[in-house]
């Protein structure tokens, strides 16, 4: 497990009073009281290393006082380690915006869901729920059912005992519904000189890829402001995963990214086996077959990026090209796991089910054809004069921002910084198989395309070795863990009555889109206490409303597209 | 008086066969183009209506015309409507000068395939092209729709980087032909033996981008962006008034500006031409009608090549559109204007 170690840190133990450093197999954490935090990870980050900003969140124990734990997950790239720091708050806590402004978002959030407050936040609003909504959904004191009698406010309605006069108001929240009373709201409120429009781009347009709702400042085409409204598919994912059992989680994760689910569903388990540290339980087989099958899932995502991304641009028969494609992935998905979008094929211990006969030949045939269509496309577009000039030198992102906005997957990877999990913290099959990292040089969005489409052969490669491996198999052997001793932990194909020692972890998949990571801490039983998903899709798009400066609308669409947002993901 | 009754007969059944054909026409390379698109994205495109969905034009305007209108609230609802008739008349008054074959004899008669032979005929076409711009700006400013507005200004803009460029590349064929009449243009190609695409290579390039970019096509097609600006100018007229403006652009425009290619580069309705030594026409057999199938045979190959070109390529941005056209188009144009102007008196008449 990548997870830094203890000796690290003595230095710091040092210039830090009351740093505590907590070594597990599952993790390592740094205790911090809240006082000293911001400077202990301004030391992290520009002494140690520690440069990439992976999530933040809180943990609320309403028993205890102080009531909130906060943590904060970092990764140091170059000695590929991992480190968790934690504190204590009641209430409050600084906000480590000037350090990662990915840290601004996390903020953002855990203020909705917890209501905790950020000092020296600049700009401190509800990140999913509406302004006016009372409640801290995340709490354990809120009901899983919620409030019924809380809704989302109406236009007709009154607000807080003032008086409404249609569109002349101006002075009252805007409401989080799009009207078209209220986009106007939105919209003169944003208007600073006559020469200006405010463009809703969302939040349903066809260039989002969903429910997304941007607002752009607009001079000419120009844009020079650029906001992002989230919340329009916020189901509360993560209160959810609190009151299910580990299995029953699974399809939730599902439909989180829901153009890769296969990936997501692996992550997940991971994740939970990590916890229960029966990683080397699972058989082989069951291995192989789970990094397979992400690997198709990933070049079905792929594929459906490229289709849209190509039809946002312009070329519209390429969409169709990439989709001839994906369907047949689609088919060979469903014929060995029995669905098509929202898979749920892996379980804690293994896959539901084994391979179908024949899957191993569709798949082999499969990936002897594909790489001659994608030979065609990259004819059709990579040298195309027309597409050169829109995707080179447009939405460049350096490689210090890669760590300043906590990018990960093909946006980290395209700007030149090798972060990827298969290979730095390999699970599964991962560390079995052979295959490269592309990497970027500019970080434009064409080096993000470049590295897409080499991830789509890499990824051949592997589910090739995958297919190779499986092959030698005997059909009978096993694909789920059996347990070495059913009386202290069960394990059974449906999940039902697994039970999850005390502990915590944070574990990562690699998706198409960017780390999908979980942070479980259990405190036994069959639930987890509380899940924070890192949605890779949220935090590589921070990084959106800083690329969109300056550029034209005709850009919005080509960097949001490289960007690969899935709003499944971004708003749990 | 007998003379000007038959005038006005043989020009009421001009009117009459053009505005069938061209409308008829149009209408029906909605069917081409999805058939060729489909082709080119390996489907079979529309099968239902009639044998290989060739009903489907009258399904598709029946569709249209039995929609509800719909009207955006605050908008111009003269402006709205204004701009419907200025996209189509001009557009479609500008088949009025375009010569379809040579002059032949019907009862006694002498009849021009060409409705007015007026001796201004290309002024008319570009003084008619330019009247696009209104009908877009209108269409953008009624709708009341930012994207809309912001279409239409796109739109603007191109046209009129455009209508310069295109102008200029057609001065070169005016200048060895030595008149404006269509008619006479494609007269004295066929008396020299010459058809003014080997002389005006670069023209005839420019003039087929500059019609790219003039009837909204792909690589030009950002006035309707649907990744963008979900269709860009169009994007709050409903029905068959929405119907009205992609039959507009990108059939009837596409067709009128072929069509005047053809008539400057590629010899009208001359056959294959071999440089200065005549013409071969493998389509013989045919007698008077084999100049006709020639002029729709090089329009419509004008045409699939557009059409090609729209399922194949991605769109530029609409500063590299303008960029293009002011920094290459317009130097190349009056480069070629020049050495037309300085060398055709002397090596040609």
């Amino acid at each position: 497990m990548p997870w830094a170690k203890e000796e690290e840190f003595i230095s710091l133990k040092r210039r830090f009073e009351g740093l505590e450093v907590e070594e597990k197999s599952t993790i390592t954490i740094l205790h911090i009281p809240k006082a000293r935090l911001l400077d202990l990870l301004k030391a992290l980050k520009e002494e140690k290393g520690y440069k990439l900003f992976l999530d933040h969140s809180v943990v609320d124990f309403p028993d205890k006082r102080p009531r909130f734990q906060a943590f904060y997950i970092l990764y140091n790239v170059d000695e590929k380690k991992r480190i968790v720091v934690k504190t204590w708050t009641d209430g409050t806590l600084p906000s480590m915006e000037k350090l990662w402004f990915a840290s601004k978002w996390a903020e953002r959030e855990c203020y909705d869901m917890f209501g905790i407050r950020y000092e020296g936040h600049e700009n401190l609003v509800r990140a999913f729920m509406w302004e006016t909504y009372q409640h801290y959904p995340l709490r354990k004191d809120f009901p899983l059912e919620g409030y019924a009698t809380d809704y989302l406010p109406s236009l007709n309605e009154t607000l807080w005992g003032e008086s409404l006069q249609g569109l002349m108001n101006y002075d009252r929240m805007h409401t989080p519904v799009p009207t078209l009373e209220d986009l106007e709201i939105t919209e003169k409120r944003r208007l600073q000189k006559k020469a200006q429009i405010v463009l809703n781009w969302g939040p349903l347009h066809p260039g989002t890829h969903g429910t997304m709702w941007f607002l752009f400042d607009l001079e000419g085409e120009r844009v020079f402001q650029c906001d992002v409204i989230l919340g329009q598919l916020h189901r509360g994912v993560e209160k959810l995963a609190e009151n299910e059992m580990y299995n029953q989680f699974l399809v939730y994760t599902d439909r989180m990214d829901y153009l890769s689910a296969l990936c997501s569903n692996q992550a997940w388990v991971v994740a939970v086996e990590r916890l229960l540290g029966i990683e080397d339980l699972v058989p082989e087989k069951a291995k192989y077959i789970r990094t397979m099958m992400a690997e198709l899932q990933r070049i079905n995502s792929h594929l459906l990026w490229l289709g849209t991304y190509a039809l946002d641009l312009g070329a519209l028969t390429i969409f169709l090209y990439a989709f001839k494609e994906r369907e047949k992935l689609m088919d060979i998905i469903e014929g060995i796991t029995g669905a098509r979008l929202t898979i749920s094929y892996t379980r804690v211990g293994g896959v539901r089910m084994d391979l179908p006969e024949g899957a191993l030949e569709v798949i082999k045939a499969f990936v002897k054809r594909f790489p001659k269509e994608l030979k065609e496309w990259e004819t059709i577009l990579s040298r195309n004069r027309i597409w050169l000039r829109r995707n080179i030198g447009v939405g460049v992102v350096e490689k210090e921002e890669v760590y300043f906005y906590g990018l990960t997957g093909p946006v980290a990877r395209g700007s030149g910084v090798p972060y990827d999990l298969r290979k730095f913290e390999p699970y599964d099959a991962y560390g079995w198989v052979e295959f490269d990292i592309p990497i970027g040089e500019n970080g434009d969005v064409y080096d993000r395309y470049l590295v897409r489409l080499e991830e789509m052969r890499q990824s051949l490669q592997i589910v090739e070795q995958c297919v190779r491996a499986l092959e030698k198999m005997s059909k009978n052997a096993p694909f789920f863990a059996e347990s070495p001793d059913p009386k202290k932990l069960k394990l059974p194909l449906d999940g039902i009555g697994l039970k999850v020692p005390e502990g915590e972890t944070y574990s990562s998949g690699e998706n198409p889109r960017g780390e999908l990571g979980f942070y479980i801490y259990s405190t036994g039983g069959v639930k987890p206490y509380r899940v924070k998903i890192r949605p890779g899709s949220m935090y590589n798009l921070c990084v959106y409303p800083k690329l969109m400066k300056d550029r034209v609308i005709a850009d919005a669409v080509a960097i949001l597209a490289s960007l690969d947002p899935v709003v499944g993901e971004i708003d749990r | 008086m007998e003379g000007l009754v038959i005038w006005l007969i043989v020009t009421f059944v001009k009117i009459l066969v053009i505005l069938g054909i061209v409308l008829g026409v149009g209408a029906y390379l909605t069917l081409v183009e999805r058939k060729v698109a489909a082709h080119i994205q390996r489907r079979p495109g529309p099968m239902v209506v009639g044998w290989h969905g060739l009903l489907q034009p009258l399904a598709d305007g029946l569709k249209l015309l039995t929609k509800e209108d719909l009207f955006p609230r605050y908008g111009n609802r003269f402006l709205y409507n204004l701009a419907l008739v200025l996209a189509l008349v001009p557009a479609t008054l500008v088949f009025a000068v375009i010569p379809f074959g040579p002059e032949f004899e019907v009862f006694g008669v002498k009849v021009k395939p060409i409705l007015t032979d007026v001796n201004i005929g290309l002024l008319l076409v570009f003084a008619l092209g330019s009247m696009a711009v209104f009908a877009i700006a209108l269409a953008g400013w009624a709708s009341n729709s930012k994207y809309a507005l912001i279409g239409s200004m796109r739109k603007a803009g191109i046209v009129i980087s455009y209508e310069v460029v295109i102008t200029f590349a057609a001065m070169g064929p005016l200048i060895l032909a030595g008149t404006l009449s269509t008619y006479h243009i494609v007269q004295s190609q066929i008396e020299q033996g010459l058809w003014y695409v080997w002389l005006q290579p670069i023209a005839f390039v420019v003039y087929m981008f500059a019609m790219l970019a003039e009837t909204g096509r792909v690589p030009f097609d950002i006035q309707e962006a649907e990744a963008e600006l979900v269709t860009g100018f169009t994007v709050e007229y409903g029905g068959m008034k929405f119907g009205l403006f992609p039959l507009v652009e990108w059939y009837i425009e596409v067709l009128s500006l072929s069509a005047i290619a053809v008539v400057l580069f590629l010899g009208g309705w001359s056959p294959i031409n071999i440089p200065f030594l005549g013409f071969v026409d493998p389509l013989f057999f045919l007698g008077p009608l084999s100049p006709f199938i020639w002029f729709i045979l090089k329009v419509s190959l004008l045409f699939l090549f557009v059409l090609w070109l729209h399922w194949t390529l991605p769109r530029y941005r609409i500063d590299q559109i303008t960029e293009t056209a002011w920094k290459v188009m317009l130097p190349l144009t009056l480069l070629n204007i020049l050495l037309t102007a300085i060398l055709a008196p002397i090596l040609w008449r």
